[in-house]
């Protein structure tokens, strides 16, 4: 007996011969879990979605729901068979029927059982009052984003699928709805998996993060652990929150950086002292101190609102991010030097 | 793992390809027949002059109806004049003369002794006006008849490009300092040239299939020659032989119109973001101007028919009294309802089927068994004939069983087959182009929201496409009004349609007769345009 809600045993999605994802292995161990799915475009995070949906056959591997096997080499369950929704990420309303009759379409699925969320709440929540009378040609392509989402939502699916869910919606509206999706899915323990390219909103999102890089699911972990500890350089340059640096094992705790000097923290992996490693700096890890004899080029400054990000040039010409909080008086401007506290004591350190 | 992806939709849209492919199949197949004497005398004698001729014919025609079609879509796109918004529409109703309707006025108005000589005698007095009035038969007669029949197709697919022409691209060339000649020239022409050569292909292939303009005027083609093969010189393997020739022809035109319609995104279509171009207006010479070649385009190809087989009608009423009116206007909706009503509803399963299975083979033949359009009626009768006696022959007599000859040739059955085969395309066509906008996606949500292949095709497609449906079945209806030589070979004996009746009449040189059935051919014929044109003139 399967333990698990969803079990991804070793299987190739494939949407075409250059578009595949190897040998995925993944779990959702209870019903309600959201997890999200992260990568670059076109990598296959689509096809995954739509493979799972039943809309593409698997080549080889299992894919079980509940206990019950959906799709393998031998069988195939047709997607209207499945109880799972898909809701896509182009406009996929029918063109012919207004907003509210796209949802009651939804509700339509499973009417008998108890449903998640009414069409009213769904409406409600996603801001559609507006637009309910309105065909999909009269709105905004937020809005027919946001109304296939209610579609899905009512449809009352034992495993809901979120293909790029928000990519449309205005910023102001995204944080809004990013907190009421994720009340309104853990509330009704609606199993989720979200495909985006987005990694703050996978972090918010989704207990466990999957990221997918050429063709193989890379780590799929919890989302503290995807950004500190990421299992790859591959992670790393994709998450794009830090730089390696070359570095020499010193001690069981330390480590000398040409460009840095010492650095003192708890290794997560062992390395004999005198490896030659690259080390991780995300933009945390360093403090601001202009009384430093640390001093680095700013080659550029983000303002983020609740924070800076100063980008820094080493004598080797490495850039480095740092992160310093948006009220500190710390307004250095391109070219300045930028004092670096020392030491620098780095609270898990993640070589390669 | 083949046969598991086969379902019934897969195998309806197979057959329902095969069926419209197996006349251009046994032209293909016919092609090493062996062929009688006749085969030889034609090589030697008339065989480059059917080629000549149809040569002539066409590049006349593809020049004319340019010239014709892109002027008329041009002036009423980009300017205002008197009477623009009557034109734009009015200009589509030269769809319901068909070139040999337009042949029979055009012989009737300029003979010796026609119309022409009757109002100048009203006018001026008895003399002989005859050699005065400039003769419109032969070759030009029949150029100028199909000219004005077919130049609505340049016509419309002209204006819909230039309807859709955003006004940036205008303003792109004011400010690039470009002249309004040169604009035109360097512009607005090239953005619609998949357009004008999609209509202009379309051209092309009906002139290669007219029989009954051509005909009339005595003018050999390979359309006639084919008929001539077949009917004179009962040669049916010669008869296959031309037509695998003129099949040859056509396809390469059919190609060469496939190809420039793939790339039909020349064109900027208006969505939101792009400005909506605004028409000029012409100061009041060249507003006339204008306006004159419009009004010009119309008369000649609508109201000068319309107006000869009026004028005959009324003058001869004893034909129009011999007429089974009824009769005829019940042959001839039986044949539009039956035909549209198999047609769409074979097109729908055909098209959906294609798109479940989105299969590269099924897919090839489709495009292969609706290049049927493109295949003149005569050549299509020709086949199915040939088609229906070699299966009679071999698989019936091998089962022992009673001929069934009898079932499809001169029967409404063989004839509305034969209507499925030619109009395929234009049904399919027009289904598939609505499908298109409806995109998988659509499809796929309503899979995921339990709904199963045929209650998607009937809840969800089905009401989507009920606007194209009506809009294809009033197309169907307006070329099965208008059609002739597969009427005229596949029709059951004394079967007569107001086309059928027309020819007849025509052919014994009873002109003033086939005026009438003529005259009620082009009025229901625009009543389905005039219904349609809002529609024609979009999309």
């Amino acid at each position: 007996m399967i333990k698990n809600f969803l079990e991804i045993d070793n299987v190739t999605f494939a949407a075409s011969a250059k578009n595949k994802v190897n040998n995925v292995s993944l779990r959702i161990e209870n019903k309600g879990d959201i997890i999200c799915l992260l990568g670059p475009s076109g990598i296959g995070k689509t096809t995954i979605l739509r493979t799972i949906a039943g809309l593409e056959k698997v080549q080889s591997g299992k894919i079980t729901l509940n206990n019950r096997v959906l799709s393998s080499k031998d069988k195939h369950v047709e997607p209207e068979n499945r109880n799972i929704s898909l809701a896509f990420q182009d406009n996929s309303l029918f063109p012919h029927y207004n907003v509210i009759q796209n949802i009651e379409f939804g509700a339509e699925r499973n009417k008998s059982k108890k449903k998640n969320l009414t069409i009213n709440e769904a409406v409600n929540f996603l801001h559609l009052k507006n637009v309910v009378n309105k065909f999909p040609h009269q709105i905004s392509s937020g809005e027919a984003q946001r109304a296939s989402l209610a579609r899905s939502l009512v449809s009352n699916p034992d495993l809901l699928l979120l293909d790029e869910p928000l990519s449309n919606i205005d910023q102001n509206f995204k944080e809004e709805i990013q907190v009421k999706l994720k009340k309104v899915l853990t509330e009704h323990k609606i199993t989720t998996i979200i495909v985006t390219h987005d990694s703050y909103e996978a972090f918010y999102l989704g207990s466990k993060c999957g990221i997918i890089l050429n063709g193989q699911l890379k780590q799929y972990d919890d989302p503290y652990n995807v950004y500190h500890f990421p299992n790859s350089i591959e992670v790393v340059n994709f998450l794009n929150r830090g730089t390696l640096i070359p570095a020499k094992v010193t001690g069981e705790n330390s480590l000398e950086s040409n460009d840095l000097g010492t650095i003192k923290g708890n290794f997560i992996k062992h390395y004999p002292k005198g490896s030659d490693v690259k080390l991780l700096i995300q933009p945390e890890d360093l403090e601001h101190d202009d009384g430093s004899n640390l001093k680095l080029e700013v080659v550029d400054r983000q303002f983020r609102g609740t924070n800076f990000i100063y980008t820094l040039k080493t004598s080797s010409n490495l850039l480095i991010p740092v992160f310093v909080h948006s009220h500190h008086i710390h307004q250095h401007e391109v070219d300045e030097k930028f004092g670096i506290k020392r030491p620098i004591n780095i609270d898990h350190i993640v070589c390669f | 793992m083949f046969l598991k992806k086969i379902n019934i939709w897969h195998i309806s849209s197979f057959i329902i390809s095969l069926i419209v492919a197996v006349p251009i199949l046994t032209v293909f197949a016919s092609f090493f027949d062996p062929t009688g004497n006749y085969s030889a005398i034609l090589k030697n004698t008339f065989l480059y002059e059917y080629i000549y001729n149809s040569l002539v014919l066409l590049i006349g025609v593809l020049i004319l109806t340019f010239f014709i079609g892109v002027t008329c879509a041009y002036l009423v796109s980009f300017y205002n004049f008197p009477g623009v918004s009557f034109f734009r529409w009015a200009l589509i109703l030269s769809f319901a003369v068909p070139a040999y309707i337009y042949a029979y006025s055009l012989t009737a108005f300029f003979e010796n002794y026609g119309t022409a000589f009757s109002i100048l005698k009203n006018l001026f007095g008895e003399i002989n006006y005859n050699p005065y009035i400039p003769k419109f038969d032969g070759m030009l007669g029949a150029i100028l008849s199909i000219s004005f029949s077919l130049f609505g197709y340049v016509y419309v697919l002209t204006r819909v490009s230039f309807h859709y022409q955003s006004q940036n691209l205008i303003e792109l060339g004011k400010n690039l300092g470009f002249s309004k000649k040169k604009s035109f020239f360097k512009i607005i022409l090239p953005s619609a040239r998949p357009a004008i050569v999609a209509g202009l292909s379309l051209v092309a292939m009906e002139t290669l299939s007219d029989f009954g303009s051509v005909s009339f005027f005595g003018i050999s083609t390979l359309t006639t020659g084919i008929y001539n093969a077949w009917i004179s010189f009962d040669d049916l393997a010669l008869a296959n032989r031309l037509s695998f020739y003129l099949l040859i022809f056509i396809l390469s035109l059919f190609i060469l119109e496939n190809y420039s319609r793939k790339k039909a995104q020349y064109h900027t279509l208006i969505k939101s973001g792009i400005k909506k171009r605004n028409s000029i207006d012409l100061n009041s010479k060249k507003a006339f101007l204008a306006f004159l070649f419009c009004a010009t385009v119309f008369f000649i190809s609508f109201l000068f028919p319309v107006l000869q087989m009026l004028y005959w009608t009324i003058n001869f009423p004893k034909h129009l009294a011999d007429l089974d009116l009824i009769k005829l206007l019940s042959n001839t909706m039986l044949l539009v309802f039956l035909s549209s009503f198999v047609l769409i509803s074979l097109s729908f399963i055909s098209n959906y089927g294609n798109r479940l299975a989105r299969s590269k083979f099924l897919n090839i033949l489709t495009t292969f068994s609706v290049s049927g359009y493109a295949i003149p009626g005569i050549i299509l009768a020709v086949a199915f004939i040939t088609f229906i006696s070699w299966f009679d022959n071999t698989v019936i007599n091998f089962f022992g069983i009673k001929t069934i000859k009898s079932i499809f040739i001169g029967s409404i059955l063989g004839l509305i087959l034969v209507y499925f085969i030619r109009f395929y395309s234009l049904a399919s066509n027009g289904i598939k182009s609505s499908y298109l906008k409806i995109s998988y996606s659509i499809d796929e949500s309503a899979y995921l929201l339990g709904y199963s292949k045929f209650k998607t095709f009937t809840n969800i497609h089905i009401p989507f496409l009920k606007n194209s449906m009506l809009l294809v079945g009033v197309l169907i209806a307006i070329e099965i009004i208008k059609e002739l030589p597969i009427t005229l070979i596949m029709r059951p004996f004394n079967f007569e349609t107001f086309a059928t009746t027309a020819y007849i009449f025509a052919s014994q040189d009873l002109l003033e007769a086939a005026a009438a059935p003529s005259l009620f051919l082009i009025i229901i014929a625009s009543f389905f345009i005039l219904i349609t044109s809002r529609y024609i003139l979009r999309d």
